[in-house]
């Protein structure tokens, strides 16, 4: 599977000379649970600081698309947009979060897919369900995350997340919570 | 058959105001359908998405399903994508490349062009008065087609106004899209967005060309972001193109106002001209020497000097040079429009240069983004508040009433923040709707 998630960047790589062991499986799908929990009881700043500054959080507006530079994408964000995001969300004049949004997040078969046992990069598949809701409507969004996760001791971040979001070239209304 | 008469239709639009019904009711839908977007020239297409012989890319006119084509003979056809025999749609994804166009119910064969080249058992219709060199048994082609710069249009009406005469000063947003080009040449890439709105077509039309909005609607996005780049930008950063992009949302109304609007006959429209929320951007490395190579220094100018922001070309679709983009309305019901977006490259220019537009449409056209969505809601807090029986049935159009300057040809010019351009609309519209049937 191509995932588009450059993974030269921004890694925090462990050189302890030892191969690493990969991480219990429990423990990943933990943190993507873990993350799942923040997004629904919208604990945006705890959410952004699972993720390095330069780390890509990306919504492809294609199936397959293989790059986010050269095609549309539904979120293309590195810190600096999620940072806007996260206070927009509080802002009081954001109308289209008024009434707020509600989501439900369900994370399910994750597989860790590569452990780099030099860095302890994990690449981590799963597949979602979002429920939102707003205003007398809910929305059913589901697709597939791929996660390029940093281990450091006890210490999980995520350095990209793409999330391939099974009908993203069909046309949708608004996705007002992060998937 | 309407239950409104034309004068009951023209009795709609006031000089000031219109009746909220063009909005909310749905036998008006019908017979804007009818009567606007069966009749104007309706965008397809760029003929750069089908390039090849045989490649096909199936859209709609109105709500009519239709597939753009092209021929071997290089021609780009529409044709209604119905089978002439028991009526099926022929093209059944949104685009490919066939050199024959096969019905996925009896097999009937069709060219590119439409012509009808085989039917299986052929001999059962022996006399019959169908089949091959009956004009009737093809797919039949929509009566008017034609381009400008590759932009392919299409009219159901087989009368009416060249394309050229009726984009009167529309064309000359598509002459300096094309232009920004160092060859000339422009190309459909990066793919489409598709956002659903639960609101009538004409508001997100009307919006493209209201000024006051952007200050209170988006204060929530451009001013969010003014200030998370002013905390983490250090002194000497270069400035990205997303703040570049969503701090004019929120300048003031004078801007707005100063940016100034104009109209031109049949329903199209631009803000600015001189200046506009685009015309602040850093330039793009190596972009103006492209220009120069190709056009000399002072033509090179001229083309970057034309600062439009947004061109509405009544009522099919809209179009940003600066950022090489269009938006494309399709209506659906009374109360659902599905707003494409779809991203130009400028052939010969840096890549940054699409990268850009790309980035722009990430940000301010996708079902996601932090814009949108505020847009969305206004749109939607109207479609519903108008279905309020206060009393009050018009909606007002009122600002700079009357203090538009007219030129001789209809050529209307306003401030920036002038309802003008939704008077303009409506006078369009009249003129569509209360003029048949």
């Amino acid at each position: 599977m191509q995932t588009g998630i450059n993974s030269e960047q921004d890694s925090t790589p462990v050189q302890t000379g030892q191969p690493l062991n990969p991480p219990d499986p429990g423990t990943l799908e933990q943190f993507l649970f873990h993350e799942a929990r923040l997004l629904d009881e919208q604990r945006w700043e705890e959410w952004n600081d699972l993720y390095l500054e330069d780390a890509e959080y990306w919504i492809p507006a294609t199936p397959g698309q293989p790059d986010p530079k050269n095609h549309i994408s539904l979120i293309y964000e590195t810190g600096l947009l999620r940072a806007v995001r996260v206070k927009r969300y509080k802002h009081p004049n954001a109308f289209s979060l008024q009434p707020g949004p509600r989501s439900v997040h369900l994370v399910s078969n994750v597989i860790l897919d590569n452990f780099d046992e030099t860095t302890g990069e994990c690449l981590v598949t799963s597949r979602f369900i979002m429920l939102q809701y707003r205003r007398e409507k809910q929305d059913v969004f589901a697709g597939s995350y791929t996660h390029r996760l940093v281990v450091s001791g006890d210490e999980i971040r995520i350095a990209a997340k793409r999330v391939d979001l099974l009908n993203c070239d069909a046309p949708l209304e608004n996705i007002l919570i992060y998937l | 058959m309407s239950h409104y008469s034309n004068e009951q239709l023209a009795g709609l639009i006031r000089e000031d105001s219109v009746h909220k019904k063009v909005y909310t009711d749905p036998d008006i839908f019908d017979l804007e359908m009818e009567r606007i977007w069966n009749r104007s020239w309706i965008y397809v297409g760029h003929d750069s998405q089908v390039q090849q012989p045989g490649d096909y890319f199936a859209t709609s006119v109105g709500r009519q399903p239709v597939v753009m084509t092209r021929h071997k003979d290089s021609r780009v056809h529409v044709l209604f994508n119905r089978c002439s025999h028991k009526g099926a749609q022929v093209i059944g994804d949104s685009r490919g490349n066939a050199q024959q166009l096969r019905c996925s119910y009896h097999g009937y064969v069709f060219d590119t062009d439409g012509t009808l080249l085989h039917i299986p058992r052929e001999e059962g219709y022996n006399g019959a008065g169908f089949g091959k060199g009956n004009p009737e048994s093809n797919m039949q082609q929509v009566p008017r087609v034609d381009s400008y710069h590759g932009l392919v249009f299409a009219s159901l009406a087989p009368e009416g106004p060249d394309l050229k005469t009726w984009l009167s000063g529309a064309a000359v947003s598509i002459d300096n899209l094309v232009e920004r080009s160092p060859e000339g040449r422009i190309e459909i890439a990066g793919g489409c967005f598709r956002y659903l709105h639960d609101s009538n077509w004409k508001m997100f039309v009307e919006n493209l060309n209201d000024a006051m909005h952007p200050m209170v609607v988006h204060q929530s996005s451009s001013g969010t972001a003014k200030r998370v780049f002013d905390e983490r930008l250090k002194e000497g950063d270069p400035v990205p193109f997303e703040l570049e992009m969503l701090a004019p949302f929120t300048n003031n109304y004078d801007f707005f106002e100063k940016m100034g609007l104009t109209a031109w006959n049949y329903g199209h429209s631009v803000t600015g001209g001189k200046f506009s929320i685009h015309s602040a951007y850093s330039p793009i490395p190596g972009y103006m020497d492209a220009l120069t190579d190709k056009y000399g220094e002072q033509k090179a100018r001229e083309i970057l000097a034309v600062n439009r922001h947004n061109t509405v070309v009544y009522p099919s679709f809209t179009l940003k040079g600066a950022i090489t983009s269009i938006r494309v309305v399709k209506p659906v019901a009374v109360d659902r429009t599905v707003i494409e977006s779809w991203v130009f490259r400028q052939v010969g220019a840096p890549e940054e240069l699409f990268q850009r537009s790309i980035t722009y449409c990430n940000l301010i056209n996708s079902h996601a983004n932090l814009v949108g969505p505020d847009d969305y809601e206004a749109y939607h807090r109207l479609q519903s508040g108008l279905q309020i029986q206060d009393g009050n049935e018009w909606v007002s159009q009122h600002r700079f009433l009357g203090k538009e300057e007219v030129e001789e040809d209809g050529t209307k010019h306003s401030a920036g923040t002038s309802d003008m351009v939704f008077r303009h609309q409506f006078q369009t519209w009249k003129d569509y709707m209360a003029s048949a049937g």
